[in-house]
């Protein structure tokens, strides 16, 4: 994943880049036709200049062979030779070495001809000029400056500029990562005066209220339904009650009626998790105070030891004493019983069963095999099988409680062993 | 006895009704909040059943009116909300039980008889029943001046028996009371039995077990 500012960055800046290479031969081709055009104009303007003095000079014939040679001697880059007939004007780049510089020199150079007393000489004038290869790598640094240059300033820009533009929008997604729908809380969007984010905003609060409104009336309706469901159960459990006072009842009633008890709990409890399912989610237990779990799960394992003592089921426990959490106490002793319910539940005949407090991790462990799904153990009614008639709802009110205080609850399998562990 | 059932659920309060007469209690029903507040300010009862959730009110407001005017009844809250904080509520305005729906109905009469023998009898703490001399207090039982040695669980049995006599009581309803949520994950009720089992033993070897019976493939029943 690229950030966005990187990603409008990147072309500009490869832009740029290609701008800036492009630039370099049109700079030299420019710099190399001004050249040569004021080097041209200028040598011809030294031929005019040189006719017109020597014209001007009359020199007697017998002098002139002494005169070029005097000039050929002294001024630089110039060079007169007789000639027996005037040819055409030859203009061209010449690089060579330069005995007086000491060095490799890049010349401009017009050969023409001139008439001195009406006779034709050949004129050779040279101008040294710099080397293409330097002017080349000038312009290349000099382009490269200005690349490193605009580089420097793209970036800046982008990060002061582009982040003040993009500042609403990033203030409105740090709000969308901080929303969690099952914490009672609205969110507010700070005000933007650019058209293109207020729309954002809007759009999003009110996607956000209709979310928020769905989620209500789904917690409200399972609440509901939970309350509505218990007086009809309790009219059922009532109408069983009173059939088994019949006199005339016989043992196989008798039997269908149990049987029926045994459904109707087991209804009974469904329903009474889910009730307590969404009122976790609605909120609706006091928290904060201060509850000794070490004596919690003592407790509830006092509770236990009766039916564990009429069953071949082995109970090794280790409770580090004075461990202390805060929440509520009834929803506590939910998550601590649903987790050794649950062990005993799902233990074979002559399993064995592990209770550990210490170091701020309540764990339970039983025997038994295989390995079970983690991601789905601690959804609703995942868990539900026809042999171990539970309701299904046990694990996801651990979780449930466990989020709610900031616990983890994890599930692992190891040595045959299921080990739930609750870190508080 | 008299009873006021205040529940807006006709069938259910026609159900406690009848499970309930028979022996001493005269019930009636109030099936709206202004019946309820009228009948209780018509006549006195020795127990109330209040559902919270009337028609025309909350139920909360009857317990409270009940307890502004210094009334001895006593009030069993039968709600379809288990919530804790009802219950705390309910239990500090003054009720002196709280049954969560859906329940079992010789639960109802257990609790029932155990508030009115509170009432009713104030401070003393001996019950009297088929010979039986319960004290209440000490949780002793005691059967032609011997004691017979109860665990806690039989002594509640006991108790829960007296609260329903001549009543079949299912194994469901039995583990239900002994065991609560417990009961969920006892996939036979033959702790029922075990519990029940010593708790005869020892009323027979008292000479007192005539009146525990067991009903074949449906239940218990105390007979007396």
């Amino acid at each position: 994943m690229k950030k966005l500012l990187n990603r409008s960055l990147k072309p500009m800046l490869i832009y740029a880049l290609l701008v800036s290479v492009g630039s370099i031969p049109v700079y030299f081709l420019i710099i190399d036709f001004i050249w040569l055009r004021e080097l041209d104009k200028h040598h011809y303007g030294i031929k005019r200049k040189l006719e017109n003095r020597i014209d001007a000079l009359s020199l007697p014939d017998s002098t002139v062979q002494q005169t070029v040679s005097i000039l050929n001697r002294t001024e630089p880059g110039f060079t007169l030779t007789a000639v027996g007939a005037s040819r055409p004007d030859s203009l061209y780049t010449l690089i060579r070495f330069d005995p007086f510089l000491q060095d490799r020199e890049q010349f401009r150079c017009l050969v023409t001809s001139i008439r001195i007393n009406n006779r034709p000489y050949r004129l050779l004038i040279e101008t040294n000029m710099e080397e293409i290869d330097e002017t080349v790598l000038a312009i290349a640094g000099v382009s490269l400056a200005f690349f490193v240059l605009l580089l420097g300033g793209f970036v800046f820009l982008n990060r002061r500029l582009a982040r003040k533009i993009w500042q609403p929008f990033y203030a409105s997604l740090g709000q969308l990562k901080e929303f969690n729908l099952q914490r009672d809380q609205t969110v507010a969007f700070a005000k933007t005066d650019i058209l293109e984010f207020a729309e954002l905003n809007d759009s999003l609060r009110q996607l956000i209220a209709r979310n928020i409104a769905i989620y209500q009336q789904q917690k409200e309706f399972a609440e509901n339904a939970s309350h509505e469901l218990q007086t009809p159960l309790a009219v059922v459990q009532s109408k069983l009650d009173l059939l088994l006072q019949n006199e005339n009842l016989t043992a196989r009633q008798g039997e269908q009626i149990e049987l029926a008890n045994r459904a109707l709990a087991r209804v009974s409890r469904i329903n009474k998790n889910l009730l307590l399912l969404a009122r976790l989610e609605n909120q609706q237990f006091a928290d904060r105070e201060r509850v000794d779990l070490s004596q919690l799960v003592t407790d509830q394992l006092e509770l236990l030891a009766d039916f564990l003592e009429n069953s071949q089921l082995t109970l090794t426990t280790a409770i580090q004493p004075g461990i202390e959490v805060e929440g509520n106490r009834l929803l506590i002793e939910i998550a601590v019983t649903n987790l050794l319910f649950n062990a005993i539940r799902h233990s074979p005949e002559t399993g064995k069963i592990s209770v550990r407090l210490a170091n701020r991790q309540f764990t339970v462990a039983n025997s038994g095999s295989p390995a079970l799904n983690p991601d789905n153990l601690f959804k609703r009614f995942s868990t539900v099988s026809a042999k171990t008639p539970s309701s299904g709802l046990g694990l996801a009110i651990v979780r449930e409680i466990s989020n709610r205080y900031g616990w983890s609850i994890t599930y692992t399998f190891t040595d045959g062993q299921h080990i739930f562990a609750l870190a508080v | 006895m008299k009873i006021l059932i205040i529940e807006d659920e006709r069938e259910l309060a026609q159900s406690i009704t009848e499970y309930l007469s028979g022996e001493n209690y005269r019930c009636e029903t109030a099936t709206s909040y202004e019946q309820a507040l009228e009948k209780v300010g018509l006549y006195h009862y020795d127990c109330i059943l209040l559902d919270l959730m009337l028609p025309g009110g909350d139920g909360l407001k009857i317990l409270a009116e009940l307890k502004r005017q210094n009334r001895q009844e006593g009030v069993i809250i039968i709600s379809a909300k288990s919530s804790f904080e009802d219950k705390i509520t309910g239990l500090q305005i003054g009720a002196d039980d709280y049954l969560a729906k859906p329940f079992h109905l010789p639960e109802l009469a257990a609790r029932i008889y155990s508030v009115i023998r509170r009432r009713n009898f104030g401070n003393a703490n001996t019950l009297i029943q088929n010979g039986l001399e319960i004290d209440l207090l000490a949780k002793t039982v005691t059967v032609n001046q011997s004691p017979v040695f109860l665990t806690r669980k039989e002594f509640d049995l006991l108790l829960y028996f007296l609260g329903n006599k001549n009543r079949v009581i299912s194994k469901s309803a039995l583990a239900e009371h002994l065991s609560g949520d417990l009961a969920d994950l006892l996939d036979n009720h033959d702790f029922v039995y075990a519990h029940i089992k010593n708790l005869k033993k020892k009323l027979s070897e008292a000479g007192a077990g005539t009146f525990l019976k067991t009903v074949y493939g449906t239940g218990y029943k105390w007979e007396g």
